[in-house]
């Protein structure tokens, strides 16, 4: 029988500064008000009393004894299951600044124990890697001083739209209109796409307040923003609305929701933006969707087709899929057929160092409206931390090696490449998107930076929330329980997002006007950027500055 | 004084540049203030020109950029056509009227002064003003309109636009007019395209001083431009309209976009779809705004109040579950003799075993240990001795056959007769309690206690007693008729023996310590070696020593099993323990062990248990057999094969007094249901974990000597004591104590309480504070 004083031990027994975030908690400031306990999304911490020995130390005094006091205090779990995620909400609705997570400088024991019934760490959020981007290090070096008339970004009316779509070369496009021939469609959208993310994976909230703001984006704003649905299928509602207009419908290989698209066309009022095919993302390269029980709610299980509160595990291919031929050949004609040819369809692949072979087909393939190249610093609701860490390509390079590929067949105007992972990764949203477009890419997908700029997400590269799979989204973003959803107001959810896209475009001019440049954007426009890192230069070709 | 003229032109009809011309203007106005400049397009006319007594310039032909250019206060220069880009540019303080349009640039970084415009003027007019606060704030009068970028970074400039044959009389103001403006007032009278930065600038009508300025000054500007007969159209008021700038303190509590949001989602968003989006997937779902401290139905978890639903480690752990928490609980609340009644309902040996022989499991994981040491149960045992039995339940003409009279046996009894069925024991002995009373030392367990409890035993109605009846197959075969149940409770009785050389020479434990504690014990030799050191070897090392052994030693092949108070009784006396010790053989010299060597006795004692002794019993009884003896098996209500026959105590397995008066429990508790129809319910109360109590609210102090010490000293696990604490800590106050009604006639009475705490679910955040805080573990905190 084991004493009750002791103390058991175990392998994963842990304390509080073998952990990742360590609660500071200060005693003196405490109202004992009860929000940090009560918000906590992972029960990490708790009203701890505590009982201080005071013995009689005085040496004159024959009397002996001890003095006890008992104080409180909030203290962390050290369990593996109740682990600080370092999101701060106590410190949020602390009314006396008296806690707050902060980053242990200890190593990180916990990860050690990541695999508790032998399944490997999953989490969500992006690739661990902290620090500047090498889309971060680039600069915009060629400015117009004198020379050619600057321009006033304030001031000066830009187009700074992007095309989506095949563009046939002149001597087809002539061909095509004098015969009547299929001239493929294309879409003038705004060069940042809202990237896929699942309705199921985001929360009704969060999936609707971001389509608002894109919305009001193109209604109000007169920006062109488009957003993509991710594979969990696109309300009824949405799909007989105007504002299918603005939304790319994603077939992924979990097929999710693809019955009421297809029950919605006959009575679809507008064309939908594009169909992106997606046959891999940069986040979990080799993986399919992820979406864990715990997210699969009544309302997500009646969009997606299936039994409430099972795992939804998507195949990393699609099943009946064996060649990059074949699949361009079934899913890319099929779409484009479902859609009278006046939908652009588009792969979406993880970055790879294949991605050449895959676009050098596509180029031969007159469905083929782009391809979607998706970097391994992508974001994800789930995935295991060894593919969201280790496995991928980054984007820099890969898309820079698919255009230069593209540049030497001339083809470079006709099939757009749009690039996604890690765009906007430490806040540089324009800076690095239009440094991805100047490298060859025709716009890029952003999805991480949304959630944080959109809707608060506190998930970051220091493994910071992260727990996107759980459901618990402490802001309410990722998770499909109506009581923390609720915390997510979709209107200031649509007002972020048009100020996120009010500000990128004025981003994109004060980009653009120095180049004095302001009718196009300029793709693959090399000679205007630089980095100072010799390899990197020469890798990317670009120059070198220093 | 007479006009000084200033030609643009030479002799020879050739134009002259502005610097030259700038030098003849300076010269004819340093001398006259009154010039007329017949000028052809010199640029920077007017620039920096002031005279003390004031300065009239007119110009008649074409002017350059930049007219009135740096203009100084006192200055006045009347264009008598239409003038290029940049008048008034810089401005200080000159007044300048044009009587033609002006085009781009007109004001541009104007400080001071005033500029009419008898036209309408180009782009970007009225930009980069400023307003020093020493001197009046610029004025651009414009009789038409203006062009795009009007007014941008406007910082002090009043305009007043007056929308007189507009160049477009669909947008008087140009389009995005007020880009980055932070100060000044524009005037507007004509249709707009609204093209102004929402955040910048705002429309108002204009305020009562305002319009009075505006009325006031109109006059004068009509004036300058010569055409006074206007004033009456441009002074009606609501034709007017004022563009007024934005504080950066408003703009901060602006979202940028042009339309508030609320107003798209109410007119676009909601009307596109016909209501919620989500209606049809999830009808009635609820998306509405909430806060991240809730209460009610929004949170995550709610406090559960679970008086009582687990077990106190005391409980848990005696073989007989006596509510040991539950005693002290009752004491603490002043109901002392509720408490005796509650330990007798558990047990009639409450002072011979817990008091006496038991080693007390109830404390041996007793939560107080993390703050001190154990509840002293043997104190609270002995304290029972002399209690009354409880009140026995009515007869139920029930009657059950017990055979054996141990502990097992009479606890059977014992709880049978307080429900009201006749308790038939029959004893092979000639007195019951069997090894308690037969081989159990006295200095171990006080006669005068045991006595006293046999007799509040043998005095409780239904119990009849049948001493020295030898058990048979024809007399079980009877009983086994004539009762309804009959529960066999023998024990072992037959010592178990080892077959080495000169083993007839070893005395059986059982059979010495029989003797040993009657009147004619079984002499001891000098020296004495006991084979078998557990606690039995432990009780007959003891009985050696009284009855006159010196040395004693107990002798095993593994390292001995003695423990507690046994252990230490026979220690004390000077009982050596020697092991790994193998007996080869016995001779009257002592024992031999496998290696030769002799431990000398003249008395060896074997203690190396009992078995069944099953003789009496049928077939229809099924053993089980372990160890080369057989054991009737049972399952867990110690029903046996025969389900008129239950087996209780050592007879199923050997174990401790306690157990066997568990057993003895368990099994009446089986029959008592039975005769009343009902289910038999066993003990199913989880033991509560210790790191659900919180026991730092106690602080270390001495065991205490009483029954009092050891209620204040109990940390009531799971098992409210009433003490406020959660009520206390709670944040939001939802938590309170109320009273409930409990019957006075409820037997169970003393194992509920007449209060309970509850949790108001509306004031409740969930902070699980009443969880962390519950002493005895009562409050969780549960998902919903």
């Amino acid at each position: 029988m084991v004493p009750v004083r002791s103390v058991s031990v175990t392998p994963s027994s842990l304390t509080p500064s073998d952990l990742l975030w360590i609660i500071e908690h200060r005693e003196e400031r405490c109202t004992l008000c009860g929000n940090c306990t009560a918000v906590c999304p992972k029960g990490a911490i708790r009203l701890a009393h505590m009982r201080k020995r005071l013995p009689k130390l005085d040496v004159f005094s024959k009397k002996r004894g001890n003095e006890y006091q008992t104080f409180t205090g909030i203290r962390q779990e050290t369990e593996q299951s109740k682990l600080c995620i370092g999101c701060g909400m106590c410190s949020m609705v602390c009314p006396n600044e008296a806690i707050t997570p902060v980053a242990g400088t200890n190593e990180n024991r916990t990860l050690f124990f990541e695999n508790r019934k032998g399944e490997p760490m999953k989490r969500g959020g992006r690739r661990n890697a902290t620090g500047p981007t090498l889309l971060d290090r680039i600069i915009f070096d060629r400015i117009s001083m004198l020379t050619d008339p600057a321009l006033d970004a304030g001031r000066h009316e830009f187009s700074v739209t992007t095309t989506l779509g095949r563009v046939l070369s002149p001597e087809e496009f002539l061909e095509k209109s004098v015969s009547g021939g299929w001239i493929p469609p294309t879409r003038e959208i705004f060069p940042f796409v809202i990237g896929s993310m699942s309705f199921g994976a985001l929360s009704p909230n969060m999936w609707l307040g971001l389509l608002q703001g894109v919305a009001y984006c193109n209604e109000v704003l007169g920006i062109p923003v488009v957003m993509c649905t991710g594979e969990g299928g696109c309300p009824p509602w949405v799909l007989r609305s105007r504002f299918l207009k603005y939304i790319i419908l994603q077939i992924a290989s979990g097929y999710f929701g693809w019955d009421e698209i297809i029950r919605a066309i006959p009575e679809m009022k507008c064309n939908p933006a594009a169909i992106e095919v997606k046959y891999g993302q940069g986040a979990k390269p080799g993986d399919g969707g992820l979406l864990m029980w715990h997210k699969v709610s009544k309302l997500i299980a009646r969009l997606r087709g299936v039994p409430e509160g099972v795992d939804l595990p998507s195949p990393p291919v699609h099943q009946t899929l064996y060649s990059i031929e074949e699949s361009v050949m079934k899913m890319l004609q099929t779409l484009s057929m479902a859609f009278e040819h006046k939908v652009p369809v588009y792969p979406k692949i993880s970055a790879s160092t294949s991605a050449k072979s895959v676009l050098n087909n596509l180029v031969r393939n007159p469905y083929a409206a782009g391809l979607m190249i998706d970097g391994i610093d992508g974001g994800t609701g789930a995935a295991y931390n060894v593919s969201m860490d280790a496995t991928g390509h980054p984007i820099a390079s890969c898309v820079r090696d698919c255009y230069l590929d593209l540049a030497k067949q001339g083809k470079q105007n006709e099939i757009p490449i749009f690039a996604a992972g890690g765009i906007g990764k430490n806040g540089n949203i324009a800076q690095n998107g239009m440094a991805m477009i100047m490298l060859g890419a025709s716009g890029v997908h952003i999805g991480k930076y949304m959630m944080q700029a959109a809707a608060g997400c506190l998930g970051n590269e220091k493994n910071r929330c992260n727990v996107c799979n759980l459901g618990i989204c402490p802001k309410g973003i990722t998770s499909q329980n109506p009581k923390l959803y609720r915390r997510l107001d979709p209107d200031k959810v649509a007002e972020r997002v048009a100020e996120v896209f009010m500000s990128i475009n004025t981003e994109i001019k004060k980009i653009m006007a120095p180049l004095g440049r302001s009718q196009s954007l300029p793709i693959g426009m090399s000679d205007a950027i630089g980095i100072a890192d010799k390899a990197a230069a020469e890798r990317l070709q670009i120059k070198y500055t220093c | 004084m007479a006009t000084t003229v200033v030609k643009g032109l030479n002799e020879k009809g050739e134009r002259i540049s502005s610097m030259e011309f700038e030098k003849l203007v300076r010269q004819a106005a340093a001398s006259s203030s009154d010039l007329l400049l017949e000028s052809y397009g010199q640029h920077n006319i007017g620039i920096r020109l002031q005279r003390e007594d004031g300065l009239n310039i007119t110009v008649k032909g074409p002017s350059g950029q930049r007219l009135g250019c740096m203009g100084m206060p006192g200055t006045t220069i009347v264009c008598e056509g239409s003038t290029s880009d940049d008048v008034g540019y810089l401005n200080i303080g000159a007044e300048i009227a044009i009587l033609g349009d002006a085009t781009n640039g007109a004001c541009n970084a104007m400080a001071n002064g005033k500029v009419f415009i008898g036209g309408s003027i180009g782009a970007r007019g009225l930009t980069m003003t400023k307003w020093n606060p020493e001197h009046e704030k610029p004025e651009l009068w414009v009789l038409g309109s203006t062009g795009d970028s009007f007014a941008e970074f406007n910082c002090g400039g009043i305009a007043v636009v007056c929308g007189i044959k507009p160049k477009n009389p669909d947008n008087i103001l140009g389009y995005r007019p007020c880009v980055g403006m932070v100060g000044g007032t524009i005037y507007f009278r004509g249709k707009t395209d609204n093209s102004y930065p929402k955040t910048n600038a705002k429309v108002t009508q204009p305020n009562e001083a305002q319009w009075q300025w505006l009325t006031e000054n109109i006059v004068g500007f009509l004036n300058k431009i010569r055409q006074p007969e206007l004033l009456e159209m441009l002074t009606r008021r609501d034709e007017w309209q004022v563009l007024m700038p934005i504080t950066p303190q408003e703009r901060a509590l602006m979202f940028a976009g042009p339309m508030p949001m609320a107003e798209f989602r109410n007119e676009h968003w909601n009307k596109e779809f016909g209501g919620d989006p989500l209606r049809d997937l999830a009808p009635g779902l609820d998306r509405s705004n909430i806060g991240v401290i809730v209460s009610g139905d929004l949170r995550r978890k709610k406090p559960y109040w679970a008086n009582c639903e687990s077990a106190a480690p005391c409980t848990y752990y005696c073989p007989v579950h006596i509510p040991t928490v539950d005693r002290l609980r009752l004491i603490r609340e002043g109901r002392i003799e509720e408490a005796y009644q509650l330990i007798l309902r558990y047990t009639p040996l409450p002072a011979s075993v817990c008091g006496a022989v038991c080693p007390n499991l109830c404390v041996e994981n007793c939560s107080r240990m993390g703050v001190d040491t154990a509840i002293d149960a043997q104190l609270l045992g002995q304290a029972v001795n002399i209690f009354e039995p409880p009140q026995v339940a009515e007869s139920t003409g029930k009657k059950v056959a017990i055979i054996g009279g141990g502990p097992a046996g009479m606890n059977v009894a014992w709880q049978l007769a307080l429900s009201g069925i006749e308790a038939h024991i029959f004893e092979q002995d000639d007195k019951i309690g069997g090894k308690l009373a037969q081989v159990i030392p006295w200095e171990r367990l006080s006669q005068a206690i045991w006595d006293r409890e046999i007799a509040r035993f043998l005095a409780t109605p239904n119990i009849k007693v049948s001493c020295n009846v030898t058990m048979t197959k024809e007399k079980f075969a009877e009983l086994h008729k004539e009762y309804d149940y009959i529960v066999i409770a023998v024990g072992t009785h037959t010592p178990r023996r080892l077959q080495f050389p000169g083993n007839e020479k070893v005395l059986a434990a059982l059979d010495f310590l029989k003797k040993a504690k009657s009147p004619k014990p079984l002499p001891v030799g000098r020296e004495v070696v006991v084979i078998g050191a557990g606690n039995v070897g432990c009780d007959v090392a003891c009985e050696a020593y009284r009855l006159g052994a010196e040395k004693v030693t107990l002798v095993d092949i593994q390292k001995p099993l003695a423990f507690g108070k046994e252990k230490a009784a026979a220690e004390a006396l000077g009982a050596q323990f020697r092991w790994p010790v193998l007996t080869k053989e016995v001779t009257d010299e002592g024992l031999i062990t496998n290696t030769g060597e002799l431990i000398a006795a003249q008395t060896v004692i074997i203690s190396i248990g009992d078995v069944p002794a099953l003789s009496f019993l049928p077939e229809s009884v099924e053993t089980v057999t372990v160890g080369g003896a057989a054991w009737i098996s049972t399952d867990k209500a110690h029903i046996t094969s025969d389900s008129k026959v239950l087996a209780v105590g050592d007879v199923e397995r050997p174990g401790l007094a306690t157990n066997a008066l568990g057993a003895g429990k368990t099994a009446a508790e089986f029959i008592i249901a039975k005769s009343k129809g009902q289910e038999w319910k066993p003990f199913d109360k989880q033991v509560i974990p210790q790191k659900a109590l919180t026991i730092t609210h106690y602080i270390p102090m001495d065991t205490g000597t009483s029954e009092q010490d050891q209620a204040d000293r109990c940390l009531s696990c799971a098992s409210c004591r009433d003490c406020h604490l959660c009520e206390t800590i709670c944040p939001t106050g939802a938590i309170s104590r109320q009273d409930i009604l409990t019957s006075t006639h409820d037997d169970n009475r003393s194992l509920t309480t007449s209060y309970e705490y509850v949790s108001d679910d509306e004031k409740c955040i969930a902070c699980g504070f009443c969880a962390d805080t519950c002493p005895c573990g009562i409050w969780t905190m549960n998902a919903f």
